[in-house]
C-alpha cells in the first residue's frame, strides 16, 4: 500500500480549501483526459508581472492520489511565483506525498500542479 | 479439449510473481497475454529466416516469403476469408483509418451520413468524426441504454453542432435512412462487453439505406468467437493481434475484393507498385497494394502461431470458456452489488456480452481501486478505455475493468472479489 500513506488518506477524507473562491483573480481548468479527472483552480494574486499566488481554492472530481495532491498544494502554493512552482517541480510533489508514487499515477499526482502552472503561464 | 491448467502452462507470464503474489493478468482486452509458441515462432524466424519478403531469389528470402505467405492464408481461413482480401496493418486503428482514407475520402459526400454507436473505442469514432467535419457529413450515433445495450428503436434524438460537425443522437431507428452510406460498429464493446446484434442490423440497414457499407470493429470479437466475415453481410473488418495472443505492432483488416479493388491506396512506397515511371506508377495486385513497406515480418508470423494457437483450442470453446467465467463472476459480484458495495456495468446477460466486466466500488475513484488491486497481483485496467463518450454517459469518471480470456479461472475471479473487498478498508 507505499501510495496510500496516512498523509494521503488524510487530506482525500478531509481535502483542504475544497470549494468557491469569492473574488478570485484568475480560473483555470486543468484534466487528465485519459481518466476523466479533471479540476477548476482559483486563485488570488498579488503582484503584476511576477505575480505571487496568496490563496488557493479547487473543485472537481478524481483519485485520492490527484485529490490529496490538490489539497496539499493548495496548501504549498501560498507566497509562491512562477519560479517557485517550478522549483518545486514534480520532485516537490512527490517529496509531499510521502516520497514515493507509482509512475502510472504521477499524471493523478500532478493534476493540480499543471494547473497552477497554466496560471502562470496565462498571465505572462 | 479445454484443459485451463495446460492452457496456463503454456503462457510463461503467468509464473510471475507481482508485488510477492500471483499473477492474475485481468487485462487482456487491453492486450492478451503471448503463448509460448508465438514467441518461439517470432524468435525462430530472427534465428533462422530473417530476410526481406520478394526481394530475393536466394533461399532466406524465398523462406521469409513462403512464411508470410502461410501466415496470411491461416489468418484468412480463421476469419473465413481469401488471403487477397486480408491486409496487414499495424493495428486495428490503422485498418479503420486506411478505410477512412482509401474508401471514406472517396465515397462519403457532404450530405451524406455515417452511422456509429456510443459502444465505440475512440479508434472507431474519432476517424469518422474527423471525416464527416472534413466533407461536410453528418456523423449519427446510435444511443445505449442503462444495462449498455444499443437503443434500437423510440427514444429521444438529440442533435449536436460543433466545430463544422453535426452530429445526430438517437435509436438505431431514427438514424438509419437512405443516407446513411457508411454503418461502423463494434461487434464487442471493449468497455461494456456488449456484442450488438450485428445480424438483426445489418438486415434492417440494408432495407432502408440500399447504398451502405459495412465497417466491423471486431477487435473484441476475433480474440474471443468464431468470426465468419463471408457469412455477417459485412464489407469490412477490423482487428487487431495482440489482442488475440499474437504479438503487437499486427493488424488486420479484410475486405470484400471488389470494394478494395477499386480504392485507392492509402501508403505509397515499396511492395505496393507495379511499374515505376519518373512520371508515376501502377498500383500491385492486392492485397499488396495496401501494404507499402517491408511490414512486421516477424509480427506476421506470430499472428500465424496465435492463429494456429487458437485454432488448435477451438473458438467455440473459447467463447464457452469466457462465458462461464462471465457467468460466474456476475453471481458472484452479485452480492457485493447488493451490499452497496460495487456497481456493475454492461448487459445482464452474458448472450448479450462478451468477456469485459467494468465495475466500480462505491465512493472509490478507478485508479484507487485499481491500484490498491495492483498490490495484489491482480492486473485490472481502469480510467475511460478509449471511450470517455461511453463511460462518462454512466455519470462517473472512470471504471474499473476486468476482461477474461483464455487462462483465466473462476479461482482467479474469486481472488479478485475477496481483494475488493479490501478496497474500501484502505480508506476506512
Amino acid at each position: 500500500m507505499s501510495d496510500y500513506k496516512e498523509i494521503i488518506i488524510d487530506h482525500y477524507k478531509s481535502p483542504r480549501n475544497f470549494g468557491e473562491l469569492g473574488g478570485a483573480d484568475i480560473s483555470m481548468e486543468e484534466s487528465n483526459a485519459s481518466c476523466g479527472d479533471m479540476i477548476r483552480i482559483q486563485v488570488k494574486t498579488q503582484g503584476e508581472k511576477d505575480f505571487i499566488i496568496t490563496e488557493m481554492k479547487w473543485q472537481g472530481v478524481g483519485c485520492a492520489i490527484s485529490t490529496a495532491s490538490a489539497s496539499m498544494i493548495s496548501e504549498k502554493i501560498v507566497g509562491m511565483n512562477k519560479n517557485a512552482l517550478e522549483k518545486f517541480g514534480e520532485a516537490g510533489i512527490i517529496e509531499m506525498l510521502g516520497g514515493e508514487i507509482n509512475p502510472g499515477r504521477m499524471k493523478c499526482a500532478t493534476l493540480a500542479y499543471r494547473g497552477l502552472l497554466k496560471i502562470f503561464e496565462s498571465h505572462e | 479439449m479445454f484443459d485451463i491448467h495446460k492452457i496456463r502452462a503454456d503462457f510463461p507470464i503467468l509464473k510471475r510473481k507481482i508485488h510477492g503474489h500471483d499473477l492474475v493478468f485481468l487485462d487482456s482486452g487491453a492486450t492478451s497475454q503471448k503463448p509460448e509458441s508465438v514467441i518461439k515462432a517470432m524468435d525462430d524466424y530472427y534465428r533462422n529466416s530473417n530476410a526481406n519478403i520478394h526481394r530475393g531469389v536466394y533461399e532466406l528470402s524465398v523462406e521469409a516469403t513462403r512464411l508470410v505467405d502461410e501466415a496470411r492464408k491461416k489468418v484468412a481461413n480463421f476469419i473465413g476469408a481469401r488471403a487477397e482480401e486480408t491486409i496487414f496493418t499495424r493495428n486495428a486503428s490503422e485498418s479503420i483509418n486506411l478505410v477512412m482514407y482509401s474508401w471514406g475520402r472517396d465515397n462519403i459526400k457532404s450530405g451524406d451520413a455515417v452511422l456509429v454507436s456510443k459502444l465505440e473505442h475512440h479508434s472507431n469514432l474519432v476517424p469518422w468524426q474527423e471525416l464527416c467535419r472534413e466533407k461536410g457529413a453528418e456523423l449519427r450515433i446510435i444511443d445505449v441504454d442503462e444495462n449498455g445495450m444499443l437503443k434500437m428503436s423510440d427514444g429521444e434524438e438529440k442533435t449536436f453542432s460543433e466545430n463544422g460537425l453535426k452530429v445526430k443522437l438517437g435509436s438505431f431507428d431514427q438514424l438509419v435512412d437512405d443516407k446513411v452510406k457508411l454503418l461502423a460498429v463494434t461487434g464487442a464493446s471493449n468497455v461494456l462487453g456488449t456484442t450488438p446484434d450485428l445480424a438483426e442490423m445489418i438486415k434492417k440497414i440494408k432495407v432502408k439505406a440500399k447504398a451502405v457499407t459495412v465497417l466491423v470493429d471486431a477487435s473484441q470479437m476475433v480474440p474471443h468467437m468464431k468470426v465468419d466475415v463471408k457469412s455477417m453481410g459485412v464489407d469490412f473488418v477490423a482487428f487487431s493481434a495482440h489482442k488475440m495472443l499474437g504479438p503487437t505492432g499486427m493488424g488486420v483488416l479484410w475486405g470484400k475484393k471488389e470494394i478494395l479493388s477499386k480504392m485507392r491506396p492509402f501508403m505509397f512506397g515499396g511492395d505496393m507498385i507495379g511499374e515505376v515511371k519518373i512520371t508515376g506508377a501502377t498500383w500491385a495486385e492486392l492485397p499488396s497494394r495496401f501494404e507499402a513497406g517491408t511490414p512486421d515480418i516477424a509480427g506476421i508470423v506470430g499472428l500465424g502461431a496465435a492463429v494456429d494457437y487458437l485454432e488448435k483450442l477451438g473458438m467455440d470453446n473459447v467463447r464457452q470458456h469466457e462465458k462461464e467465467l462471465m457467468k460466474y463472476a456476475l453471481e458472484k459480484m452479485t452480492p457485493l452489488k447488493e451490499e452497496g458495495l460495487i456497481t456493475l456495468y454492461g448487459p445482464k446477460d452474458v448472450e448479450d456480452r462478451g468477456g469485459a466486466l467494468p465495475f466500480n466500488v462505491t465512493g472509490i475513484h478507478a485508479h484507487d481501486a485499481a491500484q490498491i488491486l495492483d498490490n495484489y497481483g491482480i492486473a485490472v485496467r481502469s480510467g475511460q478505455h478509449c471511450a470517455a463518450p461511453l463511460v462518462t454517459s454512466f455519470g462517473v469518471p472512470a471504471m474499473v475493468r476486468a476482461t477474461f480470456y483464455v487462462y483465466n479461472t473462476t479461482q482467479e475471479i474469486d481472488y479478485l472479489i475477496e481483494k475488493i473487498r479490501e478496497i474500501p478498508k484502505v480508506f476506512a
